[in-house]
């Protein structure tokens, strides 16, 4: 099979851009992404697109990208897989490309959250991926569905709210110095734990913000390559984790199933081990799920993920830097676009030109959950092919 | 010739009068009444339900009350409107097997039921249907109210009282206020927590209790019925919960939740009447029941079988932000059924948001999980076991 690599990443600053709808959003991130090509690229060189959207804000989403962006004479495919959508159109690219039927596609994330009202899209997201006749009712939330997690956890693990608060404080100081970032300031510890709740334990700060953007990356086959770059991002592994749909029959909500999958078949892919990474782009829409997740992708033993916290490992310049870019809570959170946006970060660090750059960065995973915490993506990237 | 008498009142309110939970409705104090009966066994080959706030005037009480009762769905059920008169006359005409439940679901709500085991322990004493509507509710739901209480008493309860031309003052009557049961009543009679449709049936707990036969009376405005109760061999099982004050919550403006009649349909057996799909090949439990068993690989093969009613949390969530059209702060739970391995989200319920942790163990209850494009969304709830202390402390 032909190894594929990442060319080209480009993205909009996340926020709320009222004044932007998805048919702006979409080629603004694919001009940037063409514009970082080192040698040029031609968008006609473009065989095949796939766009990553969790909600359809204008319409009919494959056509919105092919007749916004100039992409009329190739196929397009819009995927949706929940929060997950990200990391997952990067695998449909790389089957399509290691397949040989293309050489050249754009995986395109967009997602217009704002042009809804802040209450009812917890709504509409949540009839997307309840039962309906068991679980919507209920009201279980986005926070609410990770905050079971997140109970059970502190119940079983000696970490805390405050090492929850720490998360969040660690990706705000990432992310001010990210100007594509929606929230640009730091704050403390005291601010995470005193904030008005929302689905306990989570606080607001423990919240990511909702969020506008579109974010792609452009991934071409292995022969192609020099053709574009001297600096590619490799694509090491990749994996797709599926869990059970409903709470109740997740076994040990201590661990997110899904996560662990993927991970285990993406590292295996990779020939790599969870030690060999040196930084991630961890999926933190509530900081729990951070805390939880360097236990499934491997960086802290089980219950141990408060360790990492409370040694500092997980700043840039520590032992295992985890969202240099903010992360979904400093960063923003438009569902399609945040996969994307994780491997815009590593395509940057890899090459050295992050705002937050990691000393030494070769390896970097970029890490997405979501829906009933039943659906996790992973890729695994590399500055040398391998 | 005997009944079993089962009550119900909400956790809510205070001693002079309880009121709904937010997730509750005529049917589901229906079901928390009735399951006191039923649940001690008894035949049941008959149900009546009377109450003047059935939920849903077009038909779809009676499927929810037999699958939340496990009865069968083959029984007749009478759905009455009715008050205290209704009630008392539904039992002394009950054949054996008819669980008779009265519901009062306005002001001091309560419920109760009572299951005639041989022939009815009543025996009519007199009964006058006298027209003084004071109080009306039309079909469009307006009510109107002209409230004389010295007309009712006199033209009312004195009339209707000397135009039965008892032998003697009844025990007890139910559906007066306290001032008038004292006047009325042989002895100064205990106060009863409703005065409604459910109220005679309170009154027929008390005789039980305190081992009286003698005359009942049930009122309602200028109706009256007596009849003579043999309180021999009867019994009570009360869950009459202590008064607290209600939880302060917020509902938020916006559209109904969304429903689907057919999926609805579909989980409805399984979800009302809390059972699991049961493989019939390798036996294991599937909550919502599975088309494929997780546990052998067989398809299609299962039927449903009835889950226990009590269990422990797993884990918790309370959510705080104001969430449309549900009323927050709510909490959410995952319990584990006890003696199996089934687990179930659901609401926590009968105390304020946030008062259970994980482990806390309780009754799973049938309430109004939402009422969705106008369609009550019945499901079950948890009821951590220390609502249950009974009123003035006995557990």
């Amino acid at each position: 099979m032909r190894r594929v690599a990442i060319v080209g990443a480009g993205m909009t600053s996340f926020g709320e851009h009222f004044s932007r709808g998805i048919k702006e959003l979409i080629p603004m991130a694919l001009g940037e992404a063409l514009a970082s090509v080192d040698k040029g690229m031609d968008r006609r060189d473009i065989g095949a697109a796939w766009l990553g959207e969790v909600g359809t804000t204008d319409g009919f989403g494959a056509g919105i990208l092919a007749d916004s962006c100039g992409l009329l004479d190739i196929p397009v495919t819009r995927t949706e897989n929940a929060c997950a959508t990200g990391q997952d159109i990067i695998r449909q690219a790389i089957y399509a490309i290691s397949s040989g039927h293309v050489d050249v596609v754009a995986a395109i994330g967009a997602d217009k959250v704002r042009d809804t009202s802040s209450t009812s899209t917890f709504w509409d997201w949540m009839a997307q991926t309840r039962d309906m006749a068991w679980d919507f009712p209920l009201g279980l939330l986005a926070p609410a569905n990770f905050a079971l997690h997140a109970s059970r956890y502190l119940h079983e693990a000696p970490a805390t709210r405050e090492h929850m608060a720490m998360i969040a404080v660690k990706n705000h100081f990432h992310g001010v110095k990210n100007p594509k970032a929606q929230l640009r300031s730091e704050i403390t510890v005291e601010q995470v734990l005193k904030a008005p709740l929302v689905a306990e334990p989570f606080g607001m700060f423990d919240c990511t913000p909702q969020s506008d953007g579109a974010a792609a990356v452009l991934l071409v086959a292995e022969e192609h390559v020099a053709k574009y770059t001297d600096h590619p991002a490799w694509v090491l592994g990749f994996g797709l984790g599926i869990d059970r749909v409903m709470h109740q029959h997740k076994r040990d909500m201590t661990t997110f199933t899904c996560t662990v999958k993927a991970a285990k078949a993406a590292y295996a892919m990779a020939g790599l081990r969870p030690r060999d990474i040196d930084f991630a782009e961890v999926h933190d829409c509530f900081t729990a799920v951070e805390l939880i997740s360097y236990e499934d992708l491997g960086f802290a033993e089980r219950f141990e993920a408060h360790k990492l916290v409370e040694a500092r490992d997980h700043y840039v310049g520590g032992r295992i830097p985890i969202n240099p870019s903010g992360g979904l809570k400093s960063k923003g959170h438009p569902p399609g676009a945040t996969g994307i946006s994780q491997c815009v970060e590593i395509f940057e660090q890899l090459r050295g030109h992050s705002h937050n750059q990691i000393d030494g960065a070769r390896i970097g995973l970029a890490h997405n959950i979501g829906g009933p915490t039943a659906a996790s993506g992973i890729t695994i990237l590399g500055k040398e092919r391998r | 010739m005997s009944i079993s008498v089962g009550t119900y009142l909400p956790p809510w309110g205070t001693s002079q009068g309880r009121v709904l939970g937010y997730d509750e409705d005529a049917l589901t104090m229906a079901v928390e009444a009735g399951r006191q009966v039923v649940d001690a066994g008894g035949m049941v080959t008959r149900v009546v339900f009377i109450s003047r706030e059935l939920p849903l005037l077009e038909g779809g009480n009676t499927a929810p009350l037999l699958a939340a009762l496990r009865l069968p769905d083959t029984l007749e059920v009478v759905e009455q409107l009715g008050g205290a008169p209704a009630t008392l006359d539904a039992i002394l005409s009950a054949n054996s097997g008819t669980l008779v439940i009265a519901v009062d679901a306005g002001s001091s709500a309560g419920a109760a039921a009572a299951l005639v085991n041989g022939s009815s322990p009543l025996v009519l004493a007199g009964r006058a249907q006298r027209s003084l509507p004071q109080r009306t509710r039309h079909a469009d739901g307006q009510s109107f109210r002209d409230d004389d209480p010295r007309l009712l008493r006199e033209s009312g309860l004195r009339t209707s009282m000397s135009a039965l031309d008892l032998p003697e003052k009844p025990l007890l009557i139910a559906g007066l206020s306290a001032r008038d049961a004292a006047v009325w009543s042989s002895e100064p009679p205990p106060a009863l927590p409703t005065l409604g449709a459910s109220s005679p049936i309170f009154a027929l707990a008390v005789l039980i209790d305190s081992a009286r036969s003698g005359l009942v009376g049930a009122m309602e405005q200028a109706t009256l019925s007596v009849a003579h109760f043999n309180a021999a061999g009867s019994t009570v099982k009360r869950h009459e919960p202590k008064a607290q004050k209600p939880a302060a919550r917020k509902k938020a403006p916006g559209g109904d939740i969304k429903l689907s009649l057919a999926a609805y349909d579909r989980a409805f057996k399984s979800k009302v009447g809390w059972h699991a799909g049961k493989c019939t090949a390798c036996g294991l439990l599937s909550t919502p029941p599975r088309y494929h068993c997780l546990g052998c690989g067989a398809d299609d093969q299962w039927e449903l079988a009835p889950l226990p009613r009590t269990g422990s949390i797993y884990t918790t969530t309370t959510v705080h932000v104001s969430v449309p059209s549900l009323e927050s702060p709510y909490t959410l739970a995952v319990v584990e059924c006890d003696g199996t391995d089934v687990r179930s989200l659901m609401h926590v319920t009968d105390v304020p948001p946030g008062q259970v942790t994980i482990g806390t163990h309780g009754r799973l209850v049938l309430r109004r999980v939402a009422i969705r494009t106008g369609v009550p969304d019945y499901g079950h709830a948890f009821s951590p076991d220390a609502v249950s202390v009974q009123e003035g402390g006995a557990a």
